[in-house]
């Protein structure tokens, strides 16, 4: 395999396998698969909307979901290190072709990058900001002591600090959270957990 | 961070080391309502104008939080801060300063009500990337996740900064800060139950 724009490192033995059983599908499976991925590639919150439709493809094409979750792993390698390095459609299309996939499925999924790609440069936008590793969190709680503004006496805060990893050095962030907000932290990631867990 | 204006410091008399010393200490832990006042005290000491010596009460006040918020602690990392053209010896005399004062300064401003950054807002997505740290490599998913911290007002003049910061959690580091997050909540219903 020749080098790839998405990605630096060696692909998963996995993905030439993948791409050789989307090559099976035909071209109106592949199209179905297609959108229910850009759905998800446009919208990445909506994760159990993601695996709902998985399913239903799943089932309507009589393919074992296991399988089909590893193979839509596999696909999407491709985008989130497009998204990353802000690819053009013409190298996504290139990358499918590296990795295995037919020259008419990879256009056919390089020319729905391209429709999307006002959404998709935003979240690449969004992307290229450093992505920092999570070391450690430490946490206090604060009291508001009587202030000027009278809402805030008495109430509780977190004080959250947060050791990230940037390249090689190590760095503290402080945030302060309302309790509010905290419980709205956890719910969010209660969230993510289950669906890291539905995506293994 | 902090914008520092080397002209700020010039026209002020080289006051002794200790001075310099009180000054940074006495501008760290005014409010920002109470510069100015602070400002008038110093002139004479300085023999500064009093918009110059309220220009350097507020950058002393600025660069001291920068660096506590931040939790800066290496001393390249304050150097950074300040400007080229800096004059070498008191930028060297700042920084030294500094770092001795900065734990000091964090438990300052913890115990007291300076306010840290705050959280405005959190959004994460689902990514998948290769995991190197198998033998045979997979494609594993992990969650980015995107705090916009707003910068303490008074730090930043009348218009807050807001960055972002972004962190990847695998599921191992998502499932120890989710018990992280549980000990908190278990914290507060403990003390809401009192």
């Amino acid at each position: 395999m020749g080098l790839l724009n998405f990605t630096r490192e060696p692909v998963p033995e996995a993905v030439s396998g993948d791409m050789q059983s989307l090559n099976q599908l035909s071209a109106q499976q592949f199209s179905a698969l297609t959108e229910v991925l850009f759905r998800f590639l446009m919208e990445p919150k909506e994760v159990e909307r993601f695996l709902t439709q998985l399913s239903d493809f799943a089932t309507m094409n009589k393919i074992s979901l296991g399988p089909l979750k590893n193979i839509v792993k596999s696909i999407l390698l491709v985008p989130s290190g497009a998204l990353k390095r802000n690819l053009s459609s013409e190298q996504v299309r290139a990358d499918f072709i590296a990795l295995g996939l037919s020259e008419e499925k990879a256009s056919y999924f390089a020319e729905q990058w391209k429709v999307n790609s006002p959404t998709l440069t935003r979240l690449a936008v969004d992307q290229t900001l450093m992505i920092n590793q999570l070391i450690d969190m430490e946490w206090k709680f604060g009291v508001t002591a009587g202030s000027s503004e009278l809402e805030k006496v008495g109430s509780i805060f977190l004080q959250l600090k947060l050791v990230i990893k940037k390249g090689s050095q190590m760095e503290n962030v402080y945030v302060e959270l309302t309790l509010p907000q905290f419980y709205s932290f956890l719910h969010e990631m209660e969230r993510v957990k289950t669906s890291l867990e539905s995506f293994s | 961070p902090a914008a520092l204006n080397a002209s700020r410091f010039a026209p002020c008399q080289a006051p002794s080391r200790d001075a310099v010393r009180q000054l940074c200490q006495e501008c760290f832990s005014s409010p920002p309502a109470r510069l100015g006042p602070l400002a008038q005290r110093i002139c004479p000491g300085l023999a500064a104008g009093p918009g110059e010596a309220q220009q350097l009460v507020s950058a002393l006040h600025n660069l001291t939080r920068h660096v506590v918020y931040r939790g800066l602690t290496r001393a390249e990392d304050i150097l950074s801060l300040f400007p080229e053209n800096f004059h070498q010896n008191l930028k060297n005399l700042l920084t030294k300063i500094i770092l001795e004062n900065i734990s000091a300064w964090r438990n300052e401003a913890q115990a007291s009500q300076i306010s840290l950054p705050r959280l405005v807002d959190l959004d994460w997505r689902v990514d998948i990337k290769t995991s190197s740290d198998s033998i045979s490599r997979m494609a594993v998913p992990t969650c980015l996740l995107q705090f916009k911290i707003q910068e303490d007002a008074a730090l930043c003049g009348n218009s807050p900064v807001v960055s972002a910061l972004t962190v990847e959690l695998s599921k191992e580091t998502l499932d120890t800060m989710l018990e992280g997050l549980g000990r908190i909540r278990d914290q507060l219903s403990a003390v809401a139950n009192k």
